[in-house]
């Protein structure tokens, strides 16, 4: 059964533009321009229940404007959006129960309170019964291991550990989506590989399907089945990671020509994991600046 | 529907709970905060003592009214920035992107946005602001009358607000001139109306709501008409609709951010 299906899916912006300096301040006041800018463009796709999605691509290419339609963050201008069935411009608040939101550069905790009572907050959010809230706090606690600073206000936590329990605090309600917008951005090489086998174990055991945009390849590679890269506010490729990874370097060899040798003499070695999934998708980020 | 309401009142006061709690984790300061606010209000009873002391009346009004102007503003007020602070700071949320949060949540985006932040020193606008309208009451149907139209007061206070702010989504920096509108209620509310003549008493009852928010509910406290309290009562209820459907008209412009942020 489908979990997300994306349909057509378009945003623009108007953003102001001003010409330099003080004049163009003045300017600006009485002879104000805007621009449109197409954030997403007729994006289209769906994905399973409990597959873990890597969706990336530049800075600037429609990512996070997907999750936020996708979220019902953001109205869409056109297209449709069905997110378990629900579409979110209708059913917000009913599609809110049923997903979960994690982003890595915007923290949804009170910084003063502990992750106790901001685990308590969010039960009362999703109208979890207090016995559920703490039922849900214990076994979540347990296996993020936050006992040692469940106490402790989350202003005092390290940025991993402050994660930990944003992924808490998403999961409190036991959502069936998770939404994951680069949610490793800025920690260390060890707390990351934490934060990625707590979410492998959240797919494995509730079957919860993962969304996740980051430009973290080692997030990618060692979490996602699938990528789907878009540019432009558009999806430039849609391909399994194990795919790309096999046959991407054979398909574009004039452009990744070495790359191509590297993947041959690899596959010919039988150990095709020595083609870097980095490398690929610089390549696809650069085929598609030059077109 | 009945649960969901109970719910969402739930949440609410959980927020307004954590505000308050954030506000205490530094005693001194929190005292300190609402000690000199009731100072600050009550500054300035002494021009007022002089002034009556030099003339009869002011405005039409006696001296015991204009307590209860002031006691009525700062009540308002206060009670508006203690369950919905968040409300006067609306603009920037809107501009920085910052209704993320708020709207992923199964909950009312505006609700839970308004009762986000309090403001810790309007609890001294609020005490003196009773004490006030304690002392200058005549009687205690008035009393009533008072604390009932520190309720529409603060609807008044809150709703426009949120009407300015919520034009965020279509102009920026509203955020100007929704401090100077609202912070207008409080100059000219403390002031008897009948100062004001033709285009600014015009502006006072129309644009600014300074007449419904305080001297219409005096004149009420003053002599009762139920004309005026209906009035009232009609002019806080009809001007917190038309905000909420201005923010939520405004809340599908709504254009995010991707600025790094944390809910302090």
């Amino acid at each position: 059964m489908q979990a997300i299906r994306v349909e057509n899916l378009s945003k623009t912006f108007r953003v102001k533009r001003k010409e330099k300096g003080m004049r163009g301040s003045v300017r600006a006041i009485f002879h104000p321009q805007t621009e449109e800018i197409q954030a997403v463009n007729g994006v289209s796709f769906s994905v399973e229940e409990g597959e873990m999605l890597a969706f990336i691509g530049p800075n600037g290419a429609g990512k996070s404007t997907t999750i936020k339609m996708l979220t019902g963050i953001l109205y869409p201008d056109g297209g449709r959006v069905e997110v378990l069935g629900v579409d979110p411009t209708k059913r917000r608040r009913q599609l809110a129960y049923q997903i979960g939101t994690v982003f890595g550069q915007k923290e949804q905790l009170w910084t003063h309170l502990t992750p106790y009572d901001n685990f308590r907050f969010f039960g009362a959010v999703y109208d979890l019964t207090e016995r559920e809230t703490e039922a849900r706090i214990e076994e979540l606690s347990e296996r993020f291991a936050l006992r040692e600073f469940i106490d402790i206000p989350v202003r005092n936590l390290s940025l991993g550990q402050r994660i930990r329990c944003e992924m808490v605090a998403a999961l409190i309600h036991k959502p069936k989506v998770l939404f994951l917008d680069e949610p490793t951005i800025g920690l260390d090489l060890v707390v990351k590989e934490n934060v990625r086998e707590l979410i492998r174990q959240m797919n494995r055991e509730e079957h919860t399907t993962i969304f996740l945009t980051s430009h973290d390849v080692g997030d990618i590679e060692k979490l996602c089945t699938r990528i789907i890269i878009v540019n432009d506010g558009q999806i430039v490729l849609d391909d399994s990671v194990e795919h790309l990874k096999s046959h991407y370097p054979n398909e574009h060899a004039p452009d990744t020509a070495v790359h191509g040798r590297e993947h041959e003499a690899a596959a010919e070695s039988g150990d095709i994991s020595d083609v870097s999934l980095e490398d690929i998708i610089v390549e696809i980020y650069k085929s598609q600046g030059e077109t | 529907m009945l649960t969901a309401v109970k719910n969402q009142m739930r949440v609410c006061l959980l927020s307004i709970k954590y505000n308050m709690m954030r506000e205490m984790v530094n005693k001194v300061t929190f005292l300190t905060n609402v000690g000199f606010m009731v100072l600050n209000n009550a500054s300035f009873l002494a021009q007022w003592v002089i002034l009556f002391r030099l003339r009869g009346d002011v405005g039409g009004y006696t001296f015991r009214e204009i307590m209860l102007l002031w006691g009525l503003v700062a009540a308002s007020f206060g009670l508006s920035h203690i369950l919905f602070a968040r409300v006067f700071s609306l603009s920037d949320l809107i501009i920085g992107g910052k209704l993320d949060a708020y709207l992923v949540q199964p909950k009312n985006v505006l609700a839970s946005v308004l009762t986000s932040a309090t403001d810790v020193s309007a609890i001294g606008d609020l005490l003196y602001g009773i004490v006030l309208g304690l002392i200058c009451s005549p009687g205690v149907g008035c009393f009533f009358l008072f604390l009932l139209f520190t309720v529409t007061g603060a609807v008044v206070f809150t709703a426009f607000a949120l009407l300015l702010g919520s034009l965020s989504f279509w102009f920026v920096r509203m955020d100007l001139l929704q401090s100077q509108m609202v912070m207008g209620i409080v100059s000219f509310g403390t002031y008897p109306d009948g100062i004001f003549k033709g285009v600014s008493r015009f502006l006072l009852y129309v644009i600014i709501p300074v007449g419904m928010a305080v001297w219409y509910p005096v004149h009420v406290m003053t002599v009762f008409d139920a004309g005026m309290l209906l009035t009232v009562l009609g002019y806080a209820c009809t001007l917190a609709a038309v905000s909420v459907i201005v923010f939520y008209r405004g809340l599908r412009r709504y254009a995010s951010g991707n600025l790094m942020e944390a809910r302090l």
